[in-house]
């Protein structure tokens, strides 16, 4: 007899049941997944324990659900699949996760151990395909290994820096008799910090005369917005962020500056040329961000705090590089500066002119229709509390440039792999979370388009999402590089898509149609009030761009911008 | 100025992984993945498990930095610089003349049927070759191995 850690005697009759107990033991609530004849066995023992299954429509709306779950709740997000197509389905979700952290056990059932490497019917090698993009995979062979091996996945998905990670259980081990369920938690003991990497950091801020910190995703999964918070106050020093450490940091405070890059705030990016102390906490200097890495913040001397070691260096060297959790990293930093000093005053004053044009012309298309309008409605009328899920493509930048995020981890975004088809599915992790928090989903018409069958599950479930498509008729993102560099040769760019009103009335659920002229508070306000799931299509001008713009690979000195007017209009 | 990384060296690595044939599979679809400099890779078993050996040519700092992701794999036990490497070769060398020579230049060698196996300190090595290349007749070099060790230089 065997004992949970919630010391439960059981004796695990098969291995289906010994998953189970893992996932019981782990403190799972939900699963995404959907059955197969692989995993079956698994299915069948399901019923008998009190964890809640999300039957999806794709596998990969499995996966981006779980991920949405893990992303606004820090936990370890869980999703179920079949072998072969089941696997293969979830690939992408994977990769998602693994490129932004995010910490995920994913179960795929395997054909039985007698009829492997025989091509098998529904056979792939789900651990040779998902090898690159998954922190650790296992095939369990061994029906004892399997209680042990399904809680050694959750601690090492969320261990460190978090990832996705893959468990493939062979059909006939999940029916075998499985007698050892033991497991000893692995313990993470905090590493202690380099004393003195933290006293240089702190003292190349202390003299630093335009420092800029930059946070990044690594911020809300070590949940160290208060420590970051504490730090710009006490030294004064402007905050940017990444796209992924958006609400990392509250938009409505003063020391809060905007995010760079490729989209990123003409202003932001400016005044990282011109900083000479760049402060970076949990992010990795993606390509979007640097451009032209041999000109990405000529002046500025790098402080790279970072859980992963190996990032460090990988993209730019940095002065001081410090591996270590950001919590614990800030906290040192922090230690060295006990009381607030007021520092840095001429620095905040000059990137607050350089950013009046910016608000002067983002005042000003707020009152035309189009996407800055849009995003405002939505604030408005969900409030405080609201949780944002953006697709990817150039709405998802219109979101991260116009709404204004306050709330923390309130933001959720394929960012590094830029998935397509992500947002839907990842917000109905977010709703299952949070049922009884405002989720709103913003995507593209191109997105959308791509997990929208998961309509029906929000329906199945009541979950109460808005939806937002910003509907051009394009594939806009692509579009927009066509026209600047392809001499606007649209080339399978245009592209239709249902009457999403009606699609959603297919599907029990609400629409509405937004045109240029309509009154857009009124029909976001609508949407808000309306009980469960609701479609408002808004038709945008097909040919709004997202400006500014750093062409791939160049620096911010050949920033392509555009007066505000080409923000949106009919 | 932030400075990118360049200048290169050979780094030696050795590495102990755990889990056969899979653990490999994942080791190597990482050195692909992450587009490491590998210049060489040689793998062995002994009695504690696989052992790898490689050289990576990019400057030191980018060989710890790469260290420092290759550790964090489940399936790597240890991993570190190896302070000495051994370079091993394959030899077919005609008459017996040879034999004095290694030992006066210190190259340790065995013989298996017809072919010699050499191995010592790559110059040492590099050496002994000029010194014998008329009696020559096939030369297989397999590459630098670190010297038995707990696998961390």
């Amino acid at each position: 007899m065997q004992s949970t850690a919630f010391n439960i005697e059981y004796q695990p009759r098969t291995g289906s049941e010994a998953m189970c107990e893992a996932l019981l033991d782990e403190g799972v609530e939900y699963l995404f997944g959907y059955p197969g004849g692989a995993i079956m066995p698994f299915y069948d023992a399901l019923p008998d324990y009190p964890l809640r299954h999300v039957l999806v429509r794709h596998e990969q709306a499995a996966a981006h659900a779980a991920d949405g779950y893990a992303r606004a709740t820090g936990r370890v997000g869980v999703l179920v699949a079949t072998s072969g197509p089941g696997a293969t389905n979830i690939v992408t979700g994977l990769a998602t996760a693994q490129m932004d952290s995010v910490p995920l056990v994913a179960i795929t059932g395997q054909v039985g151990r007698p009829a492997m490497g025989k091509d098998s019917f529904q056979e792939t090698n789900v651990m040779g395909m998902t090898l690159p993009f998954t922190k650790h995979s296992f095939l369990v062979e061994d029906p004892d290994e399997l209680y042990p091996t399904m809680r050694r996945a959750f601690d090492i998905a969320r261990s460190g820096r978090p990832g996705p990670v893959l468990v493939d259980v062979p059909k006939d081990v999940q029916v075998a008799a499985c007698n050892d369920n033991g497991y000893r938690r692995l313990k993470e003991a905090p590493q202690p910090v380099s004393g003195p990497a933290l006293e240089a950091a702190a003292v190349l801020l202390r003299k630093a005369k335009r420092p800029l910190i930059l946070a990044g995703h690594g911020i809300i999964l070590s949940r160290a917005e208060m420590e970051l918070r504490l730090l710009a106050e006490r030294t004064g020093t402007p905050v940017v962020t990444t796209l992924l450490g958006i609400s990392a940091f509250p938009e409505d405070h003063p020391l809060y500056i905007g995010w760079p890059g490729m989209h990123g705030a003409a202003s932001v990016n400016r005044a990282i040329d011109k900083s000479d102390l760049l402060f970076t906490v949990g992010m990795r200097f993606d390509d979007r961000i640097t451009g032209a890495v041999h000109k990405f913040a000529p002046n500025a001397k790098i402080v790279h705090i970072d859980v992963d070691p190996s990032e460090l260096g990988k993209v730019v060297k940095p002065t001081v590089g410090i591996a270590a959790d950001a919590k614990l990293a800030l906290r040192g930093v922090l230690s060295r500066f006990e009381d607030a000093e007021d520092r840095s005053a001429e620095w905040r004053e000059e990137i607050a002119k350089s950013q009046e044009p910016e608000k002067k012309s983002r005042d000003e298309a707020r009152d035309k229709y189009g996407p800055i309008r849009i995003m405002a409605a939505i604030k408005a009328a969900a409030g405080e509390e609201v949780r944002l899920v953006t697709d990817v493509g150039q709405h998802q930048m219109w979101a991260a440039q116009f709404f204004e995020f306050t709330k923390h981890n309130s933001h959720i975004t394929s960012g590094g792999l830029g998935t397509m088809g992500f947002a839907l599915p990842a917000a109905m992790g977010v709703a299952f979370a949070y049922p009884d928090e405002p989720v709103w989903v913003v995507a593209g018409d191109g997105g959308i388009q791509m997990n929208l069958q998961e309509l029906a599950t929000i329906r199945d479930f009541g979950l109460n999402i808005k939806v937002a498509i910003l509907n051009n008729g394009y594939l806009g993102m692509v579009r927009q590089w066509q026209q600047f560099f392809h001499n606007r040769r649209y080339s399978e760019t245009p592209i239709s898509g249902p009457d999403y009103e009606q699609f959603a009335t297919a599907y029990g659920l609400s629409g509405k149609t937004v045109r240029p002229g309509d009154d857009v508070e009124a029909a976001v306000e609508w949407a808000q009030e309306q009980p469960g799931c609701v479609v408002l299509d808004f038709h945008i001008d097909p040919e709004a761009n997202v400006y500014p713009m750093i062409p791939s690979g160049m620096s911010v000195n050949e920033m392509i911008e555009e007066s505000g007017a080409a923000y949106g209009g009919a | 100025m932030p400075q990118d990384a360049s200048s290169t060296t050979l780094n030696p690595i050795e590495v102990r992984l755990s889990g056969g044939m899979l653990a490999l599979n994942r080791f190597l679809m990482t050195l692909q993945n992450k587009r490491m400099p590998v210049f060489s890779f040689t793998l062995g078993k002994d009695e504690r498990g696989m052992r790898a050996t490689m050289l990576l040519d990019c400057p030191p700092e980018s060989a710890r930095r790469y260290t420092a992701l290759l550790s964090a794999l489940e399936d790597v036990q240890q991993i570190g610089a190896a302070s000495e490497t051994l370079e091993v070769a394959l030899l077919k060398i005609r008459g017996n003349a040879w034999k004095g020579s290694a030992a006066r230049v210190g190259v340790e060698i065995h013989e298996d049927g017809d072919t010699v196996v050499a191995s010592g300190e790559a110059e040492t090595l590099e050496a002994w070759f000029a010194e014998i290349k008329e009696d020559l007749e096939d030369l297989v070099r397999l590459g630098p191995v670190a010297r038995p060790g707990d696998g961390r230089g």
